[in-house]
């Protein structure tokens, strides 16, 4: 990692521990009060057994806080505290309304003032209602009290050390503050705020978020990571439901039993995401948390409510070393993966751990409660954070993964149009091969079938007439098959071809020949093969009506390339066509044919000829619409 | 080659009326000759490992085959012998494995039978017609059969002579006008025209031979 992006990795866990700094800041430095309130400690006490009338007689002197846990370990039921209560001196004021406020009474409380009942906090009888985090705040109407003394009677029902599952909700009272009613209201307003209003939107906001994120992952399983998250928001929200959720329909015991079992389900909750985030899937932890979280709660059962604290507390120091260890093997995988949340995991971790210490601690000793809040909302904000970065990550590679499907699609759908194109090409291709082997096929069979029998006639006819008549009938044919299956030829090579014909037959005749052509160089261009039968046939004509018809010594052919046509021009010193065959075009010297032919190729064919002139054929046919077609 | 006497003729074609034809014009070159006839390319190999033949003129076209087969059969047991082919194919497609198989030249079964009496003359005396598409063909053949240097073969290459001819054929040039622009006899010529069918030949068999060979190894 360059150097520059080191202050970047140090102030983001900074910045994840500014809120909870700030939170801790406000809980510290509350303001002193604002106006002279009476703090009560000097109680007497006086457990009341149901169906005895109460004898104060037997009432023991205890200073508050009183907390059973360390007062009457034991003990459990029902207590009354008596306090004396001075009327406020000289209420210059003549304020009508006093209060008292009450950090602590666990788990309910009933307040009388001389005889006469000014609280009602909940309920005595199972389900006895849960308020030991709740503070309580009771209104004292100066008509109430009494100028020369009153007395205060605090009746709380609480529970043994051992019955609960944390020290915090073993029985208790706090110290009482008595005061004007709005100064200690807004004391009691601060610590409810705290206590309990925070803690309730911070489960909101848990088990909203947690639901959310447990559903992303239950949708994508290769982000399981994300709903064991929201399994553990969901479940720290049940956890902090216990600061605020007073009224449950169960027994104390219940109630306990579930709670300290919900801590085996955070367990199985941390560990999985640890381990999943990290990117390691264990068999066997699949199966053993879930056990576990099973085998607590069937412990805690057998071993009784009286043995619930003790065995609570070793599952949680257990099941504590398993989300420590998880937390420690994330931190090892993360840095060896360069993860770029290390830090801000290391620093979540540290919180939660902290405040997890803090909450052990004070399962076993009394704290300040301020501390405990703070120790109590810190991983819920830090859950808050995290959750958000997760999510934002989510987002994030939900955005890489939708921009690779749409250049995947770009690239399949160019990949769609190659395979088309190729298909098509390769159709086309085919054609061409069948095309050409029924082309061959046809030539095959006109060799074979018709070569042969106009063969036979060439050679069996006694007319020479008809057999002479066959001959060329073959040799058009042979034309017509080259014409059919051939390929271009080169110009070069055609020129070769005639003159080595014409040269040829001119000699046998015993006509005197004389052949020029471009040389070598000078002709690059190609003859469709249809152009090349044509032109050969046409040639062949004219030599053959020098041969036969005009009687001359002496032949010349001239073939040019002159502005893309190619010209042959053939010349003799015969006798000439005659003139009154000329206009019709006599048969016998294949005038017509060998114009027609010309005119199929674009091109033309000039006869000049006068008697004694001899004969000159000009053929002229463009080259550029038969050198590359086939 | 030089001039023999044409004493034992093979005659390979289908066509019982071209056959006689044909027939009759051998005899008319060769009165003495004793004839073999067949009109299929099985009859024709067994006729050749029986009997020994001065010359054999063979169609290519048959109902069961290629007169190549033949020509290759005869150059392989007897190859003293003249293969001609006589064929309806005048392009070079058809002619050039006959060619490539040992044939010293070929005839166009539909010319005049006093054309093919005097090629008949002229290939027994060792003057064989060479066509410019045909010329093309050889040049473009040996061409390519230098292209790789193919070791262990003794590589069959034309001399500087038989190429200038080749290449002039293959203008259009007749074989006479070649021997005037060389300033050679007719004669040498025509011997340069066999050397170049019998180059051919022999390229072909050693080609054909490699590459039996190369499928040999494979298979092992």
């Amino acid at each position: 990692m360059p150097l520059p992006a080191l202050p970047a990795r140090l102030l983001r866990p900074l910045g994840l521990a500014f809120w909870p700094l700030l939170l801790a800041l406000l809980l510290a430095g509350g303001p002193a009060w604002a106006a002279p309130v009476q703090l009560l400690t000097q109680a007497r006490m006086l457990p009341l057994v149901p169906g005895q009338a109460a004898d104060w007689n037997r009432a023991t002197p205890v200073q508050l806080p009183d907390d059973w846990a360390t007062s009457r370990p034991a003990q459990q039921g029902v207590v009354a505290y008596r306090l004396a209560l001075a009327a406020p001196a000289a209420d210059a004021a003549g304020s009508t309304l006093h209060g008292l406020s009450i950090e602590r009474a666990c788990s309910v409380l009933a307040v009388w003032l001389n005889g006469q009942m000014i609280h009602d906090g909940g309920r005595f009888d199972e389900p006895v209602s849960r308020q030991c985090h709740r503070p309580q705040l009771v209104a004292v109407p100066a008509a109430l009290l009494q100028p020369d003394g009153n007395v205060l009677e605090l009746r709380i029902r609480g529970y043994a050390l051992a019955e609960v599952s944390s020290r915090q909700r073993a029985g208790g009272l706090s110290a009482v503050v008595f005061g004007a009613f709005d100064t200690v209201a807004a004391h009691h307003a601060r610590q409810l705020l705290f206590a309990i209003r925070l803690p309730e939107v911070l489960s909101g906001a848990l088990v909203l978020m947690g639901s959310f994120m447990f559903v992303m992952g239950w949708f994508n399983r290769a982000q399981s990571y994300l709903a064991y998250f929201g399994a553990l928001m969901v479940g720290w929200s049940l956890l902090l439901a216990r600061l605020w959720a007073s009224d449950l329909p169960v027994s104390n015991g219940t109630a306990e039993l579930v709670l300290a079992s919900l801590m085996a389900f955070i367990t199985l909750a941390t560990v999985q995401f640890l381990m999943r985030y990290a990117g390691h899937r264990l068999r066997w932890l699949d199966l053993a948390l879930p056990a576990q979280c099973l085998l607590m709660p069937a412990t805690l059962l057998a071993l009784g409510p009286q043995r619930l604290q003790m065995a609570s507390s070793l599952w949680y120091a257990a099941l504590s070393a398993q989300a420590v260890a998880a937390a420690v093997f994330y931190l090892v995988q993360a840095r060896r993966q360069r993860s770029r949340l290390v830090w801000p995991m290391a620093a979540l971790l540290g919180v939660v751990a902290v405040s997890l210490l803090v909450e052990l601690i004070a399962l076993g000793w009394r704290l300040d409660s301020r501390v405990v809040h703070v120790a109590q909302l810190l991983p819920a904000l830090g859950f808050l954070a995290l959750g958000l970065r997760l999510v934002q990550q989510y987002g994030r590679a939900f955005q890489t993964a939708e921009q690779n499907r749409a250049e995947l699609e770009v690239r399949i759908r160019e990949a769609t149009a190659q395979i088309e194109r190729n298909f098509a090409q390769l159709s086309e291709l085919k054609v061409e091969q069948v095309t050409d082997r029924e082309r061959k096929r046809i030539a095959a069979d006109l060799h074979d079938d018709l070569g042969a029998k106009l063969l036979t006639i060439v050679h069996t006819s006694d007319d020479q007439r008809i057999s002479t008549l066959a001959r060329e009938a073959l040799e058009e044919m042979r034309l017509s098959v080259r014409g059919l299956t051939g390929k271009p030829v080169k110009l070069i090579d055609a020129l070769g071809d005639w003159r080595a014909e014409v040269v040829m037959r001119l000699q046998q005749s015993g006509v005197q020949g004389e052949w020029s052509a471009p040389s070598d160089d000078e002709v690059p261009q190609t003859l469709s093969s249809r152009a090349y039968v044509q032109t050969t046939r046409i040639l062949r004509e004219a030599v053959s009506n020098i041969i036969k018809h005009s009687g001359a010594s002496q032949c010349t052919v001239r073939c040019t390339i002159d502005n893309g046509d190619f010209q042959l021009v053939v010349q003799d010193n015969g006798k000439g066509i005659p003139t009154e065959l000329d206009g019709r075009l006599d048969k016998g010297h294949g005038m017509a044919s060998m114009k027609g032919r010309a005119k199929q190729l674009q091109g033309q064919c000039l006869v000049e000829s006068g008697p004694g002139y001899g004969t000159v054929i000009r053929l002229t046919l463009p080259l550029e619409q038969h050198t590359t077609a086939r | 080659m030089n001039w023999r006497a044409m004493n034992n003729i093979l005659l390979l074609e289908d066509l019982p009326e071209i056959r006689a034809w044909l027939k009759s014009l051998v005899l008319q070159v060769f009165p003495h000759a004793r004839i073999t006839e067949c009109s299929r390319v099985q009859d024709a190999l067994l006729q050749v490992q029986s009997l020994r033949f001065d010359l054999a003129l063979c169609d290519l076209g048959l109902p069961d085959g290629s007169g190549t087969d033949v020509v290759a059969k005869l150059r392989d047991v007897q190859p003293e012998a003249q293969c001609v082919v006589v064929t309806i194919h005048d392009d070079d497609e058809h002619l050039f494995p006959a060619l490539q198989a040992g044939a010293y030249g070929y005839i166009l079964k539909e010319q005049s039978r006093e054309l093919i009496t005097e090629q008949l003359q002229r290939i027994s005396q060792g003057e064989p017609p060479l066509s410019p598409s045909i010329a093309r063909k050889v040049i473009k053949y040996f061409a390519s059969q230098n292209l790789p240097q193919t070791n262990a073969m003794p590589t069959v290459s034309l001399t500087e002579r038989e190429s200038e001819v080749l290449l002039r054929v293959a203008k259009g040039f007749t074989l006479p006008e070649i021997g005037v622009q060389l300033g050679l006899s007719r004669h040498t010529i025509a011997d340069y025209v066999k050397q170049i069918y019998r180059k051919l030949n022999v390229s072909s068999r050693a080609e054909a031979a490699l590459e039996a060979q190369r499928l040999g190894l494979f298979r092992r």
